[in-house]
């Protein structure tokens, strides 16, 4: 019994000691409590067991992507509905007429925007009949065609007669669009309506005509098959006139006129969108 | 200087009338009521500020403060701040709230029974003023006023004896001596304790009356001293409160690793200051084991609620675990090992030893009661016996009756009465004519009597008294029913009885009877016993009889059990050395073959100057010797003897003796540098006398039934049915519940790693938030809680009972391999499991990993709300938000399904969970419940608004299923490893 009280009072002993040695103990060249041998025991240790365990956390994952569709992703009910954007990507737009260097931020976002949409670009492009659906069946994996969406097509926005987009004139132009997703095809006939938030309205253009996303260019297919896909945009140019300028114009623009959702009460992004602009003389 | 030596220059005038009214009054004016100052209670609000800020507490104080702070530099800084911190900092700080109210309450339990235990019946007491005898409030009595106490009385303050008849004191909450005490008007010794001619407040006068002077009152009292000296005493942390403190240090340790590190990573990845500042305490609050205080608490409640229900009343909810961590219990002799009720062990007539049956239920040996011997042995301590029944207790068993009278007339009356049947009619039967009552010169007691037959009309005789007196009176002995002469073998044989008897520490009084011959004493004839006008010599010699305060009956197994479990036990008592060292080898304190340095001498015929000390495992030790030790030897004897009584001990010299063995182990370190823990002791009693050293213990165990209100207050816990067997089951359920926090806290700690490295990568490579805060608390307040609190009711793994006690020093709850474990190993896999769930619902949702690292810019950027997945489709800012939070709720459920797994390896820390088996039923409820719980949060229509957390697909919740798999076979291999190799790398490094 007495050798048993003992033993515990020689190895506390050992573990006694002033804190340095608790760092290092020259006596039984410990660092930290632990032997160079034991360190290298307990690293080697860590080092296999992780080692394995990023190779089973790798291969999960493999297994996972295998099960994965190349084309399409397996759910798309968090998407159901698009979102509609603005180009330039400013919510907040200030124009000073008199400032080129202000506006032209806007002005090259705008053209660098537009290059897919050159006409020389969209020639490639397949010619297809407004006003139904372009579905496209096939083998799976096979390329699908994209219907042409001619930059020319938004006239006065398009930035080939105007370079500037308007905004020298005061009367910036704003594209819109609608968001990609694989498979959508909106019902009824979505054109795009723009409204000043104050009395009395403003005057807009929409291009093309009555500010439609037709039809042909639905559904999508996924940016591995529909490669050259390219959406339908609408341009809205604001017809300010003197009396507007220099005041903030807030105007919400909302998809009209199909089944597509433009209320949603937590996303203000979804099938509306809600921008102001400023324009200084 | 203690006041006792009253001398005697009053009048008798003054011992008749006592003080005036008047100068009563002035007294208790100057003096103050004759009560003990209660010990300063800490008030309601300071008890219930330790509870909100002691301990396990401050960490979590520290964490809300943390995210306070970070709120309000993300408020000072940003248009639109997130709220987390703010809605962490404040769930913080209701956690704490809450269970900061729920121990104070539950602690406050526990006093409220402990206030039942107070008397509230105020004493009263008999004092002479003005020569008038009058009944006052105990409190009202000041010193100098004259008191009459009798048989039965509590001593309303300390007295200087001026006269007694046949006054008997019981001291034994004062000193722990069983035996009542005679007083006289004669001072016989100088030390107030000793000395026969003070009587102590608060003891109780067993027999007699005495007249006294009041010396004392209230806290100058004798035990009014003694209950100051315990207040004044401070009592260390609790052995678990030092755990949590290491606990904290460890937890704080890593906490603070980890946020420097990724604080500085941070600033190296180019985030601003302040973005760094707010990730650093991001990340130590994240280390915060928020559910961990209430999973300890409700442990330990539950806990202290068993031990309840067995008798261990605990008045600190960390004292809980005390009794499991103690290596040594000092145990008070009177009362706690023995019944405090002294019974008739041993009986010699007929020449032969005879067993009397001293267990509590009658359970014990019998003896041959046919011999004629042994009737008239019983018919002479029947007779020769004042002690009576008191009324009205028929229906109840004979030991467990009252009785008014001497303690060893008791003894005997009870004996007689279980042996023989009625000894009211023994006595009907045979009229006591004359009595010459027990005193002091004579030592001997006698009465003479009528026989029982009615044609015999001599008178019978009947003697007893101290045994060598007795035998000084006889000239003949009766053996086996036949008087014979008394030779001298007759009286060697005697001796060697008598030495036998005493030598057992127990009480040996002699019998002797005469039939008074009927021509010298016819019927009628006058006795008088003042005078004593009839022979008291050549008597014939009945028997010895012993008395002894028989221990309880559970102590031998309890104290052999606190043996196999490494518990030293050492007796301490205020009784004799021989009475104290035959109890001690009775309940085995002093096991069976070891022996004293005077047993060594005594067998070997040597002084005992000539034995090695060392040669004697056992011994015992005389307060008179114990004040001679310096420092060094008394640590000597505590170390090298392994079982020690120490008898005859002042409560100064308890604590002494508690200090003592507290030093024992860290002696060794004293000339390190470090602090180290001494061995963790466990004291019991039930006087007043033990109440300092309960209260320098480290556990005060006190006696719920006969242990004295000052000793209640000074212990930690309470043996309700004043059971030394008690104090086993507080050890089991210490020991289970410390292996079972250990349990409960790598369980709860594995969860922290899932739930910080989420952030971690959120801030290193810039992918979406894995996981967010709602959904951490929901896992530590929420799903985590139950399993953790269900470790509490497993089972012990091996016979607690049979190791050793733990090594404060050595044997830590959380230690470095715990958190090696939990964090390092199982927490990994968690974490992956729960990252796996994440890539799956993103990669599901279009989102593949490939385009994730560094996504996090675009992807909290409330204007980009076009943001493109890897199939070309393009999401606005609240569709991939959605994503997100399912990704949340699914890394959520994920730590839930980890947790099953978790939660079944924590069951055992050696065994396989096959030979541990899934009999917890809290457990298997707490699976349900945890699973449950996550479905209602992921299902529950409105969640979405509410926590933000989603519905998630059937086939996600089967995500973590391989990492739970992983953790459940790599821990059942790492415990096969300690199983197969002991001792070895594995054990040294992972066993926790």
């Amino acid at each position: 019994m007495a050798s048993n009280e003992d033993k515990p009072a020689v190895k506390e002993e050992e573990n006694a000691g002033s804190w340095k040695d608790a760092i290092f103990n020259p006596r039984t060249g410990e660092f930290c409590g632990r032997t160079a041998k034991s360190w290298g025991l307990i690293l080697l240790f860590y080092l296999v067991f992780y080692a394995f365990l990023a190779g089973m956390f790798v291969l999960t994952i493999w297994v996972m992507l295998m099960t994965l569709d190349d084309y399409v992703p397996r759910y798309r009910d968090r998407v159901p509905h698009p979102g509609l954007v603005i180009r330039p990507k400013e919510l907040d737009m200030l124009i000073n007429r008199s400032q080129p260097v202000q506006y032209t931020r806007y002005v090259q976002t705008l053209e660098s925007f537009l290059q897919q949409y050159n006409d020389t670009e969209q020639e490639r492009n397949e010619v297809c009949t407004a006003g139904d659906y372009f579905d496209q069946e096939g083998e799976v994996g096979e390329p699908k065609k994209a219907c042409q969406f001619k930059r020319s097509s938004l006239s006065r926005c398009s930035g080939l007669s105007d370079s500037t987009f308007g905004f020298a004139e005061g009367r910036p132009c704003v594209l819109l669009k609608m968001n990609r997703i694989i498979g959508l095809k909106p019902r009824g006939e979505p054109y795009v309506n723009c409204t000043a938030k104050r009395d009395t309205p403003v005057q807009m253009q929409y291009f093309p005509s009555e500010g439609r996303f037709d039809k042909m260019y639905f559904p999508y297919y996924g940016n591995k098959l529909h490669e050259r896909y390219v959406q339908p945009l609408v341009a809205v140019k604001l017809l300010l006139n003197k009396e507007d300028y220099n005041t903030e114009l807030t105007i919400e623009c909302r998809i009209e006129g199909s089944d597509l959702r433009n209320n949603d009460d937590r996303d203000k992004f979804l099938g509306r969108v809600t921008f102001r602009v400023t324009v200084v003389e | 200087k203690y006041p006792y030596r009253v001398t005697c220059f009053l009048s008798h005038f003054y011992i008749f009338c006592g003080l005036t009214n008047a100068k009563a009054a002035e007294y208790l004016i100057r003096d103050g009521p004759n009560c003990l100052t209660p010990p300063p209670t800490t008030p309601e609000w300071v008890k219930f500020c330790r509870q909100l800020f002691g301990g396990f507490s401050i960490l979590l104080w520290t964490g809300a403060i943390l995210c306070f702070l970070a709120y309000a530099i993300q408020a000072a800084t940003e248009d639109e701040p997130a709220g987390d911190n703010l809605y962490l900092g404040i769930v913080l700080s209701v956690v704490v709230i809450v269970t900061g109210c729920f121990s104070y309450f539950q602690e406050a339990k526990s006093s409220k029974i402990m206030e039942s235990f107070k008397n509230m019946v105020p004493q009263q007491a008999l004092v002479i003023r003005e020569g008038e005898k009058m009944t006052i409030n105990a409190e009202e009595v000041v010193a100098g006023d004259l008191v009459e106490v009798k048989g039965g009385d509590r001593i309303p303050a300390d007295l200087r004896v001026v006269s007694a008849h046949g006054c008997k004191v019981d001291n034994s909450s004062l000193t722990g001596e069983s035996e009542p005490q005679s007083r006289s008007p004669d001072c016989t010794h100088d030390n107030p304790l000793e000395t026969r001619n003070v009587a102590f407040f608060s003891t109780n006068c067993v027999e007699g009356t005495a007249r006294g002077i009041v010396v004392c009152t209230g806290d100058r009292t004798v035990m009014g001293r003694i209950a100051t000296l315990t207040s004044g005493l401070e009592s260390g942390k609790t052995p678990i409160a030092k755990e949590i403190e290491h606990f904290i240090h460890l937890i704080t340790g890593v906490a603070v690793f980890l946020g420097i590190t990724f604080f500085i990573l941070a600033v190296f990845l180019g985030y601003s200051w302040l973005e760094a500042v707010i990730f650093l305490i991001g990340i130590i609050v994240a280390n915060v084991p928020e559910g961990l205080l209430a999973t300890v608490t409700v442990c330990l409640t539950l806990t202290a609620k068993r031990m309840a229900k067995k008798n261990c009343l605990v008045k600190n909810l960390e004292a809980v675990e005390t009794l499991g961590s103690t290596s040594t219990i000092c145990s008070d002799k009177t009362g706690t090992l023995t019944q405090n009720r002294m019974t008739v062990a041993h009986m010699w007539f007929d020449n032969q030893i005879h067993e009397a049956d001293t267990t509590e239920d009658q359970s014990g040996a019998s003896f041959d009661k046919t011999s004629i011997t042994w009737g008239a042995l019983a018919r002479v301590a029947a007779l020769c016996n004042r002690a009576v029944f008191k009324a009205g207790q028929d229906q109840l068993p004979i030991l467990k009756r009252d009785t008014a009278g001497d303690a060893s007339e008791s003894a005997l009356l009870k004996c007689i009465e279980l042996s023989c049947g009625s000894v009211k009619q023994i006595r009907e039967k045979n009229k006591k004519v004359a009595e010459i009552p027990f005193n002091s010169t004579n030592k001997y007691q006698l009465s003479v009597h009528e026989t029982e037959d009615p044609n015999d009309n001599r008178y019978l005789l009947v003697m007893k008294g101290a045994p060598e007196r007795i035998l000084d009176r006889c000239s003949t002995i009766i053996i086996q029913g036949k008087e014979q002469p008394m030779d001298e073998e007759m009286k060697e044989s005697f001796q060697n009885a008598y030495m036998e008897l005493g030598g057992l520490g127990e009480r040996v009084l002699g019998f002797c009877h005469l039939l008074m011959p009927e021509d010298q004493y016819p019927k009628g004839f006058a006795f008088d016993c003042d005078d004593v006008n009839f022979t008291t010599e050549n008597l014939c010699f009945v028997g010895l009889m012993s008395m002894i305060d028989p221990p309880r009956a559970a102590v031998p197994d309890a104290v052999g059990k606190c043996r196999s479990a490494g518990i030293k036990v050492i007796m301490v008592t205020g009784d004799h050395p021989i009475t104290a060292k035959a109890i001690a080898k009775g309940v085995g304190i002093i096991s069976e073959g070891n022996e004293t340095v005077e047993d060594i001498a005594s067998r070997l015929n040597i002084p005992v100057s000539q034995v090695n000390p060392r040669d004697a495992k056992a011994c015992v030790i005389h307060g008179t010797d114990l004040k001679d030790l310096s420092q060094d030897q008394m640590d000597d004897i505590l170390r090298n003897h392994t079982e020690i009584v120490f008898a005859r001990t002042s409560p100064q010299q308890k604590l002494i003796i508690v200090e003592g063995c507290q030093r024992l182990v860290s002696h060794t370190d004293t000339h390190t540098l470090t602090h180290t823990h001494g061995a963790i002791v466990a004291v019991t009693g039930d006087g007043v006398n033990d109440s300092p050293a309960l209260k320098k213990a480290d556990i005060g165990v006190a006696m719920g039934i006969s242990g004295s209100d000052v000793s209640k207050q000074a212990a930690d816990m309470i043996l309700l049915d004043d059971n030394f067997a008690s104090i086993v089951t507080g050890v089991e359920e210490g020991r289970l519940i410390f292996d079972n926090l250990k349990k409960s806290i790598a369980y709860t700690l594995t969860s922290n790693i899932p739930e910080i490295t989420p952030f971690l990568l959120f801030i290193i490579v810039n992918i979406p938030l894995p996981l967010g805060t709602i959904t951490i608390l929901c896992i530590d307040l929420g799903t985590d809680m139950v399993p953790a609190i269900s470790l509490a009711y497993e089972a012990a793994e091996s016979d607690i009972m049979k190791r050793q006690p733990r090594n404060p020093t050595r044997d830590k709850l959380v230690n470095e391999r715990l958190i090696s474990i939990a964090y390092g190993q199982i927490g990994m896999i968690q974490a992956l499991g729960g990252f796996f769930s994440y890539f799956v619902i993103l990669a599901e949702n279009g989102f593949l990993p490939s385009i994730l690292v560094g996504i996090r810019l675009n992807w909290d950027d409330r204007s980009c709300n076009d943001l493109e997945d890897s199939y070309g489709q393009q999401w606005t800012y609240e569709q991939r938000k959605i994503v997100e939070f399912t990704c949340h709720t699914a890394f959520f459920v994920s730590i839930v399904v980890v947790q099953w797994a978790d939660v079944i390896i924590c069951k055992t820390r050696r065994n396989s969970v096959f030979q541990q088996g899934m009999k917890n039923k809290i457990l298997i409820f707490g699976l349900f419940e945890e699973t449950a719980l996550a479905a209602f949060l992921s299902y529950t229509p409105g969640m979405d608004v509410a926590l933000r957390m989603f519905p998630l697909k059937p086939s996600w919740w089967f995500c973590a299923v391989p990492y739970s798999v992983l953790i459940f076979v790599y821990d059942e291999i790492r415990k096969l490893l300690i199983r197969r190799n002991p001792g070895g790398w594995v054990e040294r490094e992972t066993y926790y």
